[in-house]
């Protein structure tokens, strides 16, 4: 009886799943060139399109000199120098390229280039983390003995 | 749904002994000599290091070892800098307030160091493995726990003492430990005498447990075959060289032990590859002096090591097992009459 009740019940699965599977395939099927349509659409206008990026790095204290500005993906960078915070990024960026504000003890941001992006005020916070430290040792554990 | 189920459950079951083994396939000579080539870079500009380090990689593993690999031969440990705060989160130990003033100012301080002279204490090792792996889009996150070694009071731990890394490639967690792969303390001098361990790279989450236990259990990476915090501060002490030899420590559990006269102590091991058997040694010192003894039964099977040694006197005994020059492990012996 055992073997029947489970051959049903996993006769019943696949039908339902085949009908779903069937479903999304057929709506992939009609959607797919479109999809890929639109993609090719933006990255033609983000070929066209350079956007050269300004902006400024502070911290709460006011402007973090030493912070890094790079090109995600790239090694194309710059470190903020001036007293100010402010930089310039040296190569024109496109569309949907993505600048990484980076400094050690701070939270990494992201920030994705839009059509309207010209100045970048960036606001960095530090991370919070408890400083530990164990060192490993190759000192051979001695005990502690009571002096006769 | 059933026969999934149990998939899973073998897939969570297999994941729990996550480890090195996983990479056999991976040569990972590559991503340390890119680790080398990148010698003399410097931390300000961690997303473009981290490119350099992994943008000529084809896997998240070999990603991750030569970010891994750079931070083990670039970075050293700062022994002052270690010892002002252990000094300082004892004294405010019960304190959390004033715990907290001296940690946000030290954080400051150490990152200044960090940035500078590449010099920093535990959880800096853990945090820039951290931020680096996170710019090559790797899953990495710090650990705080404690560390048990010959140097800290191994009888208690009052808090959290050390940090180390868990990393998740092919959706699977591993553990690795960038300080204790960096160096060695040496009090005396108070410096640090360089020298990469291997051994703290995906490391055997149970050999990993002995001296290693995170404040959230999970990350343990044992599930149910976590051992107890109560288990783990009676384990023995396991050196760095303890992850050169073995895959497994196994026997005796605990540091202290009370025996009779003339009963035959078992120890045993799983080492990472076989040894001579002329190269295993016990030393064991009385208080006075300390003897060189081979063990009186030695055998090695699949590189599963088993010692017998009998206490033929009474008296107190530290013992200490060498593996070649390496020191593995230390155990008490309280041997009664």
């Amino acid at each position: 009886m055992k073997t029947i009740i489970i051959m049903k019940t996993q006769f019943k699965f696949p039908q339902k799943n085949l009908a779903i599977i069937t479903l999304v395939m057929v709506a992939l099927l009609a959607y797919n060139p479109l999809y890929a349509q639109t993609e090719k659409t933006i990255s033609t206008t983000q070929s066209t399109k350079e956007i050269t990026v300004k902006g400024s790095v502070s911290d709460e204290n006011g402007p973090l000199l030493g912070a890094s500005v790079s090109l995600k993906g790239s090694d194309v960078g710059i470190i903020v120098v001036n007293e100010n915070g402010a930089f310039t990024f040296p190569r024109a960026l496109k569309l949907g390229d993505i600048l990484v504000f980076s400094f050690l003890g701070y939270e990494t941001k992201e920030i994705k280039i839009q059509e309207n992006t010209a100045f970048l005020k960036v606001m960095m916070t530090s991370d919070v983390v408890e400083i530990l430290g164990a060192l490993e040792s190759n000192k051979p554990y001695k005990s502690k003995r009571p002096k006769n | 749904m059933k026969t999934i189920r149990y998939i899973l459950l073998f897939i969570v079951a297999f994941q729990s002994n996550a480890q090195i083994s996983d990479f056999k396939h991976i040569d990972f000579k590559k991503a340390d000599s890119i680790a080398l080539v990148c010698k003399n870079e410097a931390l300000t500009n961690l997303p473009k290091l981290a490119y350099k380090l992994t943008s000529n990689l084809d896997t998240d593993a070999e990603r991750f070892r030569a970010i891994y690999m750079w931070i083990c031969t670039n970075i050293t440990s700062d022994y002052n800098l270690f010892e002002k705060n252990q000094r300082k989160r004892e004294k405010f130990r019960n304190d959390s307030l004033k715990l907290q003033t001296w940690n946000d100012g030290f954080k400051k301080d150490v990152f200044r160091k960090l940035l500078k002279n590449k010099k920093t204490i535990c959880t800096g090792y853990a945090y820039i493995l951290k931020e680096l792996s996170n710019l090559a889009n790797l899953n990495c996150e710090i650990i705080h726990g404690y560390g048990r070694t010959s140097t800290t009071d191994i009888n208690k731990l009052n808090s959290p003492n050390h940090s180390w890394n868990a990393i998740k490639l092919n959706g699977k967690w591993y553990l690795s430990d960038p300080t204790w792969a960096s160096g060695l303390e040496n009090p005396a001098s108070k410096t640090l005498k360089y020298e990469y361990i291997k051994g703290f790279f995906f490391t055997n989450p149970k050999l990993f447990a002995i001296n290693h236990y995170p404040i959230d259990q999970k990350w343990t990476l044992l599930d149910d075959q976590a051992p107890s915090f109560e288990a783990f501060m009676e384990a023995p002490v396991i050196y760095g060289k303890a992850y050169r030899n073995l895959t497994l420590h196994s026997a005796p559990k605990k540091m202290h032990n009370r025996i009779n006269k003339y009963e035959i102590v078992t120890f045993q091991y799983q080492l990472q590859k076989s040894v001579i058997t002329e190269s295993i040694r016990l030393e064991i010192d009385d208080g006075f002096d300390t003897r060189s003894v081979q063990p009186e039964t030695i055998s090695i099977h699949n590189q599963s090591l088993t010692l017998e040694h009998q206490f033929n006197r009474s008296g107190f005994y530290d013992v200490h097992l060498f593996i070649g020059d390496d020191l593995v492990s230390t155990y008490t012996f309280k041997v009664k009459r």
